[in-house]
Formats: structure tokens, C-alpha cells, sequence
């Protein structure tokens, strides 16, 4: 089955024949014809970019003065670097462990159950945090998961053995919750159309730190991680998807616009703004928590509001 | 913010420049470029480093681990599904 079909399917929840479905899938027995199409997010080309720029990072710290924050920065390089490989680390199992291609059409009920709970179930802490930036509560996201799950389940004979499994989950998580808990507003998590086609994906990971932190970036850093899913809470959904999606999980922008359906162009104006307020926002709850930034004027700003009373 | 203009012309362009090299969008050649410029630019320097403190605390703080009875509960509803007809259609 070969499956090139531009994304754009989530135009409108409604009219959106995947996520139409899979609900039908769960609810009948009927057999349902769909082309879940184009969940090959990870290009192997871009795989093998990623492994190369991986490669050449090799340069040492240069100063000791450097140290801190290049720890830092390996930090935040190495946890890019890990949701990375690991967008693209089981993918490559499309085969049965036998060496030979997975034949999904020959495959029983009971094997492609295997074969689900094998390779989809590892994936469920990561589903339940995301979908922890989407219900903004436990028992839901627990339902939005599991809904998930099973809407994934059903449709699995249509998942591309070979592409990224996870985006593909991810995508179906991110329908469900359109569908389950949106209703209200079935408008896709999109709003421009302008698209930037044929990026050259590279890892931008060996930069060497070589200054001291600043001190906005230590006052930063002392905040709870409540602080931080607070701010992330409340930032607009669909900054706050991207964000997530990049942050978190290190996808490329391509597997953030397939998951999201929406162009590549707006996935990154998306990420910009959020960052932007996320950023704002931190600052403010560092500034309220009295961690002083020197020279932090929108922490200077927010301490002056709070001394008039706001 | 800065009168900077390695990375663009105005904050924004900047800010993008740092978040691509961050998402790792960028060409090799971008990368090099991007490198040296964030070697010898203390503002730019310090931009990217406190997007990566961010990166960092987001990453931290937005991984949980799903319920016990989660992982459970959705075996569950898997077994009790029965599969769609889906060889015939492949």
C-alpha cells in the first residue's frame, strides 16, 4: 500500500477521516477503509543527518570559567540528542526479529496484539505527560490516554511498520483530544497556511558554552517544577503542544507539523511565540519568588508592580 | 535587547536563529556559522544559554509517570476489543 497523501487531513475534525475512523472503528465491527497515510515522519535521511551531526561533536570545554555552563548546555544537548534517538531508536525494528520485512497483512489478530503491546505500550508515561498539557488533569488525561490506546489499537493495521511509531501515537493522541474534549471548537490546533518545504534537518549540537550564566538564567533555574508546568499551563494550547513537542519530546519540526497537523511555517511561529511567553512568564513567577535577575528588566518591572500593589 | 546584529537584524530574527539551532533545523553550514557567532557574542551567548536553562526545566518538569493501573487498564480494553477485519484491506 503506498500512501502519498499531502497532511491536511485534520482541515476540520469533522471532515477528518482518520479521526472519523477510528472512532468508527471502536464503536462497530465494521470493517473501515482509511488511509491513515504519511505517519513516516522521521525521513531516514534526516535519521542518518542526525546521527552524523551527532558525530562531530567532540570539542572539549574551553575554560573552566565555562564550566557550569557548559554542563548546562551539554545537559540540554544531550537530552535533545536522547528524544532523538529515540523518535527514531525503535523504528528500525519493522522487522519480526526474523530479518525479513513484516508482512502485516498475513499477520493474526493474536500477532498484531503481540506486536502492539510490544512496541506501542512503551510509549504510555510519555503519552500521559503529554497528555498532561492537554486535559490539565489526571483523571482526564488518564481517559485521554487510554482512549488513545485503544483508538491506536484498532487502527494499528494501518500503522506504517518502519515509520515513527511515536508520532504516530502522538498524532492520534492529539485527534483524541481534539475530538473528545473540543468539541465545542473543532477548528484544528491551526490557524496560518504558510509552509517551509525542504529543510535540511542537522542537529545544531556541539556548540561549546563559553560564558558564565547569566544571572537570568540562575534565577531561572531555581524555580519548582510547578512554577514551570504553571507557566506551560498557561500559555495557549496550541504554543503550548509545540513546546512540548520540542522541548520534551525533541521532535523535528516536520513530526511536530504531522502530529499537529498544521505547515511546518506555523509549527515554528508556534514554538517562537510560546517560547517567548513561556520565557515572560518564568520570569515573572522568578521575579514573584524574589529570585532577582541583575538586569532582568521584566523582573525589575514585575518587582516595581508588586511593591504599588499591583 | 542587544545591538547585535550577527545572528539578524532585530531580536526576533535572533531568537529564531537560536531556536533552530536549538531544534536542530538548521544546515551544517548554518550550524558553523551559528557556532562561531555564539563563541565571540556575549549577548547572543548568553540568549541561547538561558533558552537552553528553559529547554532543560520544561524537560524536567513535564515528564511524569503515568498511574499504575494505566497501563493495565488500557491492556484491558485492548484484550476485550475485537480488531477490526483489517488483513483484506491491506
Amino acid at each position: 500500500m503506498v500512501l502519498v497523501k499531502e497532511p491536511g487531513l485534520l482541515e476540520a475534525a469533522d471532515a477528518d477521516p482518520w479521526a472519523l475512523a477510528l472512532t468508527g472503528a471502536i464503536s462497530t465491527p465494521r470493517k473501515v477503509t482509511v488511509d491513515l497515510n504519511a505517519m513516516s515522519t522521521m525521513d531516514p535521511a534526516v535519521a542518518a543527518m542526525h546521527e552524523v551531526a551527532g558525530n562531530d561533536d567532540a570539542q572539549p570545554a574551553k575554560t573552566s570559567a565555562a564550566k557550569s555552563s557548559a554542563a548546562r548546555t551539554a545537559a540540554a544537548r544531550a537530552a535533545a540528542e536522547s528524544a532523538a534517538a529515540d523518535a527514531t531508536a525503535v523504528e528500525t525494528v519493522a522487522a519480526d526479529g526474523t530479518g525479513q520485512p513484516l508482512d502485516t497483512a498475513a499477520e493474526t489478530d493474536d500477532e498484531r496484539r503481540v506486536r502492539f503491546e510490544r512496541d506501542a505500550m512503551q510509549y504510555v508515561d510519555q503519552l500521559y505527560s503529554a497528555a498532561m498539557r492537554m486535559a490539565r488533569n489526571p483523571a482526564d488525561a488518564e481517559d485521554l490516554v487510554q482512549e488513545a490506546y485503544t483508538k491506536a489499537f484498532s487502527a494499528f493495521h494501518q500503522y506504517k511498520p518502519g515509520t515513527n511509531l511515536k508520532a504516530w501515537l502522538y498524532r492520534i493522541l492529539t485527534n483524541t483530544y481534539i475530538n473528545l474534549y473540543r468539541k465545542r471548537q473543532r477548528e484544528p490546533l491551526q490557524s496560518n497556511s504558510d509552509t517551509i518545504e525542504d529543510w535540511q534537518l542537522a542537529r545544531a549540537e556541539s556548540h561549546t558554552s563559553t560564558g558564565l550564566r547569566s544571572a537570568e538564567a540562575e534565577a531561572l533555574d531555581h524555580l519548582p517544577d510547578s512554577d514551570v508546568k504553571r507557566a506551560l499551563q498557561s500559555i495557549p494550547e496550541e504554543f503550548r503542544l509545540a513546546v512540548y513537542f520540542a522541548d520534551v519530546e525533541g521532535f523535528a519540526y516536520k513530526e511536530i507539523s504531522d502530529i499537529m497537523n498544521t505547515p511546518i511555517g506555523t509549527v515554528m511561529s508556534r514554538l517562537h511565540r510560546g517560547r517567548r511567553m513561556l520565557r515572560d512568564m518564568l520570569a515573572d513567577y522568578a521575579a514573584e519568588r524574589g529570585f532577582k535577575a541583575a538586569g532582568d528588566h521584566a523582573a525589575e518591572a514585575e518587582s516595581k508592580n508588586q511593591e504599588n500593589g499591583k | 535587547m542587544s545591538d547585535c546584529q550577527g545572528l539578524g537584524d532585530c531580536d526576533d530574527t535572533r531568537m529564531q536563529r537560536i531556536y533552530e539551532y536549538l531544534d536542530g533545523a538548521l544546515t551544517h553550514d548554518d550550524i558553523a556559522e551559528i557556532k562561531e557567532h555564539l563563541d565571540e557574542c556575549p549577548e547572543c551567548h548568553e540568549q541561547y544559554d538561558l533558552e537552553c536553562v528553559i529547554r532543560v526545566m520544561v524537560k524536567r518538569s513535564c515528564t511524569e509517570a503515568a498511574p499504575e493501573n494505566l497501563k493495565n487498564s488500557i491492556l484491558d480494553r485492548i484484550h476485550s476489543i475485537r480488531p477490526v477485519e483489517a488483513d483484506a484491506e491491506a
